[in-house]
């Protein structure tokens, strides 16, 4: 508990973190207010029918939440990335080593504070989005009267916790990236190639693809089939079914989180 | 190895390679409880390998080591409750402020008390500058910050590599008079370093390393005795008097003297240098010159030069001008 105490606050007060969300909040800002601006008055009917629709409650609360999982994903592989990378690059495991901590409890616990620490940032990032909207919609004229629909509100909680998991597994794998390459930098790197590079590859290799960590975080949060949230190779590939993508996100998270373990308790810590 | 409770540390037989290039190579250390140990040895000697094996950081590929007067293996993590370390430079998060490090670090191995914290930044002269952040600070205060980080949970034995980095002079005076302090305490003191003076003033003990073994382990005084020196200068005509005279005291050297009156170097302790002079005056040789010092350096040079297995390489000697000889690299 300690460590996982001190994990938090060595994270509140990372630059990362507040870049982390900011970058969030500032892109889906960007695109609301295009949005309101497109759908306030357009030469093409159906553009502005589309921008107005994506300001339309409750349906606007799906778009951010889209919005967050996909782009989340790929932040979140960086910030955990980010947060391992560091403790070698910074020498800070070595610190708590030395002290006599042991290695796989304090790597579990860092990532147990960075899982929160998701969850309390994609918390901020969906109010402001919503407060967003909401100011879009008002702009664009569009009425918000769907924002207490009681259905729509009723399935937030789930698709929220659905979505949490899908990033904090993506975060477990720029984790896992950043200990195996014992740096930061390389770590952030190889973890936004992988990212990509999963993209890329579904083109070639879809079958096999639907299996990988990303695309089955997208999945797992398409509960309607409408092809995941934003980001990375969504859509090419044939999703599998959300329940399953799931099922197959956990065990990413775990295999992930082991290599970790395996790989921190196992190494030469020389830096 | 038979656990010894009056050890503070001990090691036997310690082996590390790192791939090709063994960094130590079957090192047995001695290091008695409450005692600063000065572990000398050049760039690449294997002393922060060592530093690394005893803080579990690296595994050995073989031997034993002994904390605290109990065998140390892979997983007894828990022994280093009871060390404090200093590895290399000091390792902080550089957008946290000194106190936030500390806290952080308090967080991780043995329990700290409560107040502790602010105790230590006190100590090490860091009250004020506690709320920066430390990628301000200069690497005096980092290494300040790293000796506060290793002295957390009062420890019973202090592990130090090169602690007086980038220190200024009253840092490194107020650091020295701290360890004299924990040593004086009981507690025991090991610190690396390749600082020759800096040891000299500090250590009660001293182990040299080179190639990753051990060459030479003593108190201080009986390593200086071994090697210390009174130099004499005596007129040219009494010189074979003199040496005759001083002989039987320890082997005695004619040193330079050109046109000039001989020096001679007697090879004694340097606190006998009064016995020298007054042998010499019994006898009626005046000696117009007396010099009596201890050369820890050309031990550490004489047990340290066989050869550089490093791979660092090392700085050449520049001859001086008009000898006619070029610099050797």
């Amino acid at each position: 508990m300690r460590i996982f105490l001190a994990g938090l606050r060595k994270m509140i007060g990372r630059p990362a973190s507040f870049v982390s969300v900011g970058l969030l909040v500032g892109l889906l800002g960007l695109i609301i207010i295009a949005s309101a601006t497109v759908g306030q008055e357009s030469d093409e009917p159906q553009g502005e029918a589309a921008a107005r629709l994506l300001l339309t409650f409750p349906g606007a609360y799906d778009f951010i939440l889209s919005f967050l999982f996909g782009l989340g994903g790929l932040v979140a592989v960086i910030y955990g990335a980010a947060i391992a990378g560091s403790e070698w690059t910074w020498g800070t495991l070595k610190n708590a080593v030395a002290r006599g901590e042991s290695r796989a409890r304090y790597m579990l616990s860092t990532f147990a504070a960075i899982a929160l620490m998701i969850a309390i940032g994609l918390a901020i990032s969906f109010a402001l989005g919503v407060l967003l909207a909401l100011l879009g919609a008002t702009i664009a004229g569009v009425s918000t009267s769907g924002l207490s629909d009681a259905d729509h509100l009723a399935r937030l909680p789930a698709m929220a916790a659905r979505g949490w998991f899908a990033v904090v597994e993506q975060a477990a794998l720029g984790f896992a990236i950043a200990t195996l390459a014992r740096s930061q930098l390389a770590g952030i790197g190889a973890g936004i190639a992988f990212y990509f590079g999963e993209g890329f590859a579904s083109i070639f290799l879809p079958d096999i693809i639907q299996y990988m960590p990303f695309a089955v975080a997208r999945a797992s949060i398409d509960t309607e089939g409408s092809g995941g949230g934003f980001g990375g190779g969504g859509g090419v590939v044939e999703a599998l079914p959300a329940d399953t993508a799931l099922l197959l996100v956990g065990v990413w998270l775990v295999g992930s989180l082991l290599v970790t373990l395996l790989f921190t308790e196992r190494a030469e810590i020389t830096g | 190895m038979t656990p010894s409770p009056s050890l503070a540390l001990a090691t036997r037989g310690l082996r590390k390679s790192y791939g090709p290039r063994r960094a130590l190579d079957g090192l047995d250390l001695t290091v008695p409880s409450g005692v600063v140990y000065g572990f000398l040895g050049p760039n690449g000697a294997g002393k922060t390998t060592t530093m690394r094996l005893l803080t579990g950081l690296l595994h050995p590929d073989a031997g034993s080591i002994e904390l605290l007067g109990r065998s140390f293996r892979r997983g007894d993590r828990r022994r280093l409750f009871e060390v404090g370390a200093l590895i290399e430079s000091p390792s902080f998060y550089p957008y946290l402020s000194g106190r936030q490090n500390l806290r952080v670090l308090a967080a991780a191995g043995a329990q700290v008390p409560r107040g502790r914290v602010e105790e230590l930044l006190e100590l090490v002269g860091l009250r004020e500058r506690a709320k920066d952040k430390v990628s301000g600070y200069s690497l005096g205060m980092k290494q300040r910050l790293g000796i506060a980080g290793a002295l957390l949970s009062d420890p019973r034995l202090l592990l130090l590599d090169e602690p007086a980095n980038g220190l200024d002079p009253a840092g490194i005076v107020a650091m020295r008079e701290t360890l004299r302090r924990l040593a004086a305490a009981g507690k025991t003191v090991f610190v690396s370093s390749h600082l020759l003076a800096e040891v000299r003033v500090l250590a009660d003990v001293v182990g040299i390393i080179a190639a990753g073994r051990l060459v030479r382990e003593g108190t201080l005084d009986s390593m200086l005795r071994d090697q210390g020196i009174v130099r004499v200068r005596v007129p040219r005509a009494s010189e074979p008097d003199a040496r005759a005279l001083l002989e039987p005291v320890g082997r005695t050297d004619v040193a330079a003297g050109g046109t000039e009156d001989p020096w001679l170097a007697v090879h004694v302790d340097p606190h006998r240098a009064g016995e020298v002079n007054r042998l010499l005056a019994e006898a009626g040789i005046f000696a117009s010159g007396l010099e009596s010092g201890t050369d820890l350096e050309d031990l550490f040079l004489e047990l340290t030069s066989g050869g550089d297995e490093s791979g660092e390489g090392g700085f050449g000697r520049i001859a001086s001008p008009g000898n006619g000889q070029g610099a050797s690299a």
